[in-house]
């Protein structure tokens, strides 16, 4: 598809030479970082381990364990994904993408892998016991590999400089993606955990709706996904505890069931924290443990108690700040597989703060999506850090004059 | 920002035709999603802020109250009641601490056998039975009744008192066998003297629901039911220490949020001597045994021992009585039912001052007082005693239809002459004008004798400290009317329809009969009324207190004075904190000279009276009394025995009464008790049970670990 043409058009050599008179190889590398979205990701993290530490301490006391045991555990996370997000930062991401498919087809092993030697928590039989109280969660690493493979799938072709056209994907391309997504998908769905599912949907739609695909696929893959959502209600697909997870949240008195005494709980805790909350480690219905799962899939519930309307809204507006940078650099990148990653990453990230913070307001059904940064969990902490160094690693580049240097 | 390089790249116009070349709406396309998606995550940001506003701050304060409810309770720690003490510190009623075993229902409810594994394990452990146990810790509901648990359903109930140390061990030592079962110590209840003075001290219970919907501090809380323990309940219960702990999902004690200590009770000192109130009572049960033992069907008796200067009551009994103690840890139904049983004399009723029986001859104190007041009788006037006397078509007759020609009031009292106080009463009557109803041009009716029964005291309540006493029966025109107003629909359809309920069918006519006649004119009040007013029959009841007041009244020399029993109340830290006086009722409007003059004849009755028989060989000369014979005629139950007293005659200091109904005589059965008690208070051929007929002079003395010593010497001081 070599034309030529533009390379001829004169114009272009002047600005070829303003681009590279700056180059960013050779820019200080504090410039090439994002600060507000790496302050706003570190405000949350720290947010999130004091939480994890008010939600556990009580619990741990109880059972005569280390009250401290979490927030360690939660810190080494930290520290492990703040370093798996520096190096995936650091590595220009036209060279890591490469690694793409060797996480990919990592996570699909171990996906399988946890249908045979899962262990089961809250009905999905997602984690791999990895020892030393470690659990990996191979679903949440699918998410960082099906984000790059999309990308490049869709947005390679496009940055294609012998072409110098930005190409639309093809129909087989969007194929190409659904059946890459399908994949894990699929195992995902034995597991089943039917909210990472509809995570990895809704990232796939988001990047497949940025990246040019043609909307009747869009519009096509939701008309699907509702069909199915029909189907499966209709004929009674899901288990009885994940039907009630979906409905409880829209019945306002269901004490009865399981998860409506959580979502009461979440929504008590949350409500009563008033504006100012009960203060840090001062949250009677934390204290008392009234809020099961409450440092991972509940976690924002400590936040409403005990840092009340202020610390809640915090949460909120520092997610806001992280994705409308997540938007920024995709609109800002040079290339459409940068652009289509931060896209991924923002539609990972936003559906899960919403379902996660809907959940526990009980707008949303209750999902065991945890909620990025602040929940505790190592291997979403590690994914949610490497989408980060991705976020970084694509606004880095964008600086640079040229995705394809010669 | 897109690059402005970008555009340079664009070609003006596209390729058209080459296959997956893009077209220049592409561009603007990707811009547009960025831009849709960046107003999605916008708008899905707004909704989690306006929810989490929505919820903590417009409906925060309402959640606040759900989170406490849920995490916030209160622990009671029942104060320690105040004890019960007679006039020389004997407690009548303490405390002891017993081991319990306490279910707290709802940490079973939370097993996964709803408690059932463990109620079992406790009830081999206690020899009860599981589905007994399981019955008393359900909640009572509407339709759940007894046995059934009435407080809290955070109180921990009571399933066993009085348990051996080595079970309640075996609950303690044994955790993960009885989860949800406690072993304490707790303060119950104990009677030193078992059943003395039952009906005084009364018993206690636990709160019901709807006390406790009126007062949460009543809790879980056991409050008196009757006697002291109901009167002066507050008093006695003091303040129960609260502790609101904030507890976790499982209930289990995180923090003490607030810590309110209990304050014990304060102990109540009587004027009540246990000696006399035990020589009281056996004399009341001689009394029952001696009419029983010439086949009379008396099968309970009451009386009263006043001080006439002060209205202090010194003994007060009702027999049978019961022993309280049965009360302690809940009553079986089968023992509650026999206190209510009439079979058994109905033990629970205090007939001192809640029964209400027609006095008899034993009123004629208020007829001579009567007569002499208002009617222009005086002393040493002769009066005709005839067998009877005729009002309108009826006779009325002498008790024996003795005649005792011309006599004085004094000698009437002292033979109790009838027909000369039915002459007064009848006079009375025809002065008011008879039939007539105080309606009318003429002067209001005088009333005198309902008048003067009032001002002793009688028809209304004594307002001793006691709850449940009687008003009794005076009745006069105006009380007439209005009793008939309000029962005349009663009696005119039981003049159609009889009685079928009752048994006997000469009674059940006789009743038939009564209630036509009240139909028809029950408002008259007829001459024949009045003759019966004069000897305390029919128109007039009074309870034994009630009439121990009004011959109180007429020892003292006028006072009709409100009787108390209790003398001071202690505090818990050991002052005294009330100290009662004598409380007044009123003046009788009679003169001294007309008192002394009653007292004299009185005195006659016992030493030349009436009563005369019963007080042969006691030392009248050393311990002078006075008294009158009673005996009221009832229709069926044979006739209530009355006899009330009062000495020294000279300087009178005790008012002594006995009723014993279904008897006979006042003489034969109600005065040898009455001989008795007194022989009993000052020790006449036995021990005194008052050191020379006198109560102490001081107030008992509380220890500083709450038990309480006998009063000092006089003139010394409490030790502390």
């Amino acid at each position: 598809m070599s034309l030529g043409m533009i390379r001829a058009l004169p114009a272009q050599r002047g600005d070829f030479a303003r681009i590279n008179s700056r180059r960013s190889r050779h820019q200080s590398w504090l410039l090439r970082v994002d600060w507000v979205l790496l302050l706003a990701v570190l405000a949350l993290s720290v947010l999130g381990a004091l939480l994890v530490w008010s939600a556990t301490k009580q619990r741990q006391e109880d059972v005569g364990a280390d009250p401290q045991l979490y927030l360690k555990r939660h810190l080494v996370n930290l520290v492990i994904g703040i370093g798996l997000a520096i190096v995936v930062a650091m590595i220009d991401y036209r060279y890591l993408r490469a690694y793409a498919p060797i996480v990919y087809v990592a996570s699909l092993v171990g996906l399988a892998a946890v249908l045979f030697v899962g262990t089961t928590i809250n009905g999905a039989k997602a984690w791999i016991v990895v020892g030393f109280g470690f659990q990996l969660q191979p679903s949440e690493f699918v998410k960082v590999a099906l984000v790059v493979l999309m990308a490049m799938i869709l947005g390679e072709k496009r940055d294609d400089r012998r072409v110098g056209v930005v190409n639309t994907p093809s129909h087989g391309d969007v194929l190409l993606v659904l059946g890459v997504a399908a994949l894990p998908g699929v195992l995902i769905l034995a597991e089943p955990d039917f909210g990472m599912a509809i995570d990895v949907i809704i990232i796939v739609l988001g990047v497949l709706a940025v990246s040019g695909a043609p909307l009747r696929w869009v519009a096509g893959l939701i008309l699907a996904g509702a069909l199915v959502a029909f189907f499966v209600l209709q004929f009674g697909l899901l288990k009885p505890y994940q039907l009630d997870r979906l409905t409880s949240f829209a019945k306002s008195d269901s004490n009865v069931s399981s998860s409506g005494y959580n979502v009461d709980q979440a929504k008590t805790a949350i409500a009563s924290g008033g504006v100012l909350g009960k203060g840090l480690f001062h949250g009677p219905l934390t204290h008392g443990e009234f809020v099961p799962e409450q440092q991972t899939d509940f976690v924002f519930t400590v936040a409403g108690e005990e840092l009340g309307f202020a610390g809640g809204a915090a949460i909120i507006g520092l997610f806001g700040i992280i994705l409308w940078r997540g938007l920024s650099i995709a609109a800002r990148s040079h290339d459409s597989f940068g652009r289509l990653v931060a896209v991924g990453v923002v539609c990972w990230f936003s559906f899960q703060c919403f379902v996660n913070i809907g959940m526990t307001l009980g707008i949303m059904p209750v999902t065991g999506l945890p909620l990025p940064f602040v929940s505790y969990g190592g291997s979403a902490m590690f994914a949610n850090l490497v989408a980060i160094g991705l976020l970084q690693n694509v606004y880095a580049r964008s600086r640079d004059d040229d995705p394809y240097p010669a | 920002m897109l690059s402005s390089k970008e555009q340079l790249f664009q070609p003006k116009r596209p390729e058209a035709g080459l296959p997956g070349v893009a077209r220049r709406p592409v561009r603007r396309r990707r811009r547009l999603r960025i831009g849709v998606l960046r107003v999605l995550v916008l708008s899905m940001l707004i909704t989690l802020g306006a929810r989490l506003w929505f919820l903590q701050v417009m409906e925060g304060s309402h959640y606040n109250e759900v989170a406490a409810g849920n995490s916030i309770r209160e622990v009671v720690t029942p104060a320690v009641r105040g004890l019960i003490v007679d006039d020389v510190g004997r407690p009548l009623v303490e405390n002891r601490t017993t081991l319990v075993i306490t279910v707290d229902r709802s940490a079973l409810a939370r097993q996964r056998d709803s408690g059932r594994a463990v109620l079992a394990r406790v009830g081999a452990l206690l020899g009860q039975k599981p589905q007994d146990l399981a019955q008393r810790i359900r909640l009572c509901t509407a339709t759940v009744g007894q046995p059934c648990w009435n407080g809290s359903p955070y109180q921990p109930v009571l399933i066993a008192d009085d348990v051996s140390s080595q079970r309640a061990l075996t609950v303690i030592e044994h955790p993960e066998d009885y989860p949800g079962v406690a072993a304490e110590v707790r303060a119950v209840r104990t009677y030193p003297f078992g059943s003395l003075a039952s009906h005084t001290v009364g018993y206690l219970s636990p709160a019901s629901q709807d006390e406790v919907a009126k007062n949460p501090d009543l809790n879980g809380v056991l409050v008196g039911r009757s006697g002291l323990e109901a009167s002066y309940d507050t008093v006695v219960r003091g303040h129960d220490g609260v502790k609101r702990v904030s507890v976790d999902r499982f209930g289990r004690l995180s923090k003490v949020m607030s810590e309110k200590p209990p304050v014990g009770g304060s102990t109540l000192v009587l004027s009540m001597d246990a000696k006399v109130q035990k020589v009281l009572e056996d004399a009341l049960q001689h009394g029952i045994d001696r009419a029983r033992a010439e086949h009379k069907p008396a099968d309970n008796a009451a009386g009263v021992v006043l001080d006439a200067q002060t209205g202090q009551v010194v003994a007060l009994a009702s027999v049978p009585g019961y022993d309280p103690a049965q009360f302690v840890g809940g009553i079986s139904a089968a023992n509650y039912q026999h206190l209510l049983d009439p079979a058994a004399g109905t033990p629970l009723i205090s007939r001192a001052l809640e029964g209400a029986y027609p006095p008899g001859s034993a009123f004629k104190i208020v007829s001579a007082a009567t007569a002499m007041t208002n009617m222009g009788a005086t002393g040493d006037a002769l009066y005709d005693c005839p067998s009877d006397l005729q009002v309108g078509n009826t006779s009325f007759h002498n008790f024996d239809s003795e005649a005792l020609g011309s006599i004085t009031l004094h000698q009437a009292l002292v033979a109790s002459c009838d027909t000369v106080f039915y002459k007064f009463a009848y006079d009375a009557w025809l002065q008011d004008g008879g039939l007539r109803r105080g309606q009318g041009p003429s002067a209001p009716p005088n009333e005198w004798f309902s008048k003067m029964a009032r001002a002793f005291g009688l028809g209304r309540p004594t307002g001793i400290d006691l709850p449940g006493e009687t008003s009794g029966l005076v009745t006069d025109r105006e009380s007439r009317q209005a009793l008939w107003d309000q029962m005349k629909d009663t009696y005119c359809r039981r003049a159609k329809t009889g009685y079928p309920e009752e048994r006997d069918p000469g009674r059940a006519a006789y009743l038939t009969k009564l209630a036509s006649e009240n139909c028809a004119d029950g408002y008259l009040y007829r001459g024949g009324d009045a003759t019966q007013f004069a000897i305390g029959q029919n128109v007039v009841d009074v309870s034994p207190l009630q009439l121990a007041v009004a011959y109180a009244a007429i020892a003292n020399g006028g006072t009709v004075l409100s009787p108390r029993l209790v003398k001071a109340v202690i505090g818990p830290d050991g002052k005294v904190t009330q100290q009662t006086k004598p409380v007044v009722m009123g003046h009788l409007p009679v003169a001294p000279e007309t008192l002394s003059y009653i007292r004299d004849a009185l005195a006659g009755v016992v030493t030349s009276g009436t009563a005369s028989g019963t007080f042969g060989g006691f030392p009248l000369d050393v311990l002078p009394l006075g008294g009158k014979t009673g005996t009221a005629e009832t229709y069926s139950d044979g006739d209530i025995s009355w006899f009330a007293s009062f000495g020294p005659v000279n300087n009178p200091r005790y008012v002594v009464l006995v009723v014993i109904p279904k008897s006979g005589q006042g003489a034969k059965f109600a005065a040898p008790a009455v001989r008795e008690v007194w022989e009993g208070i000052y020790g006449i051929n036995r021990d005194a049970a008052l050191p020379a007929g006198q109560e102490p002079a001081s107030l008992p003395c509380q220890r500083p670990d709450g038990s309480v010593a006998p009063p000092p010497a006089p003139g010394g001081r409490c030790e502390r």
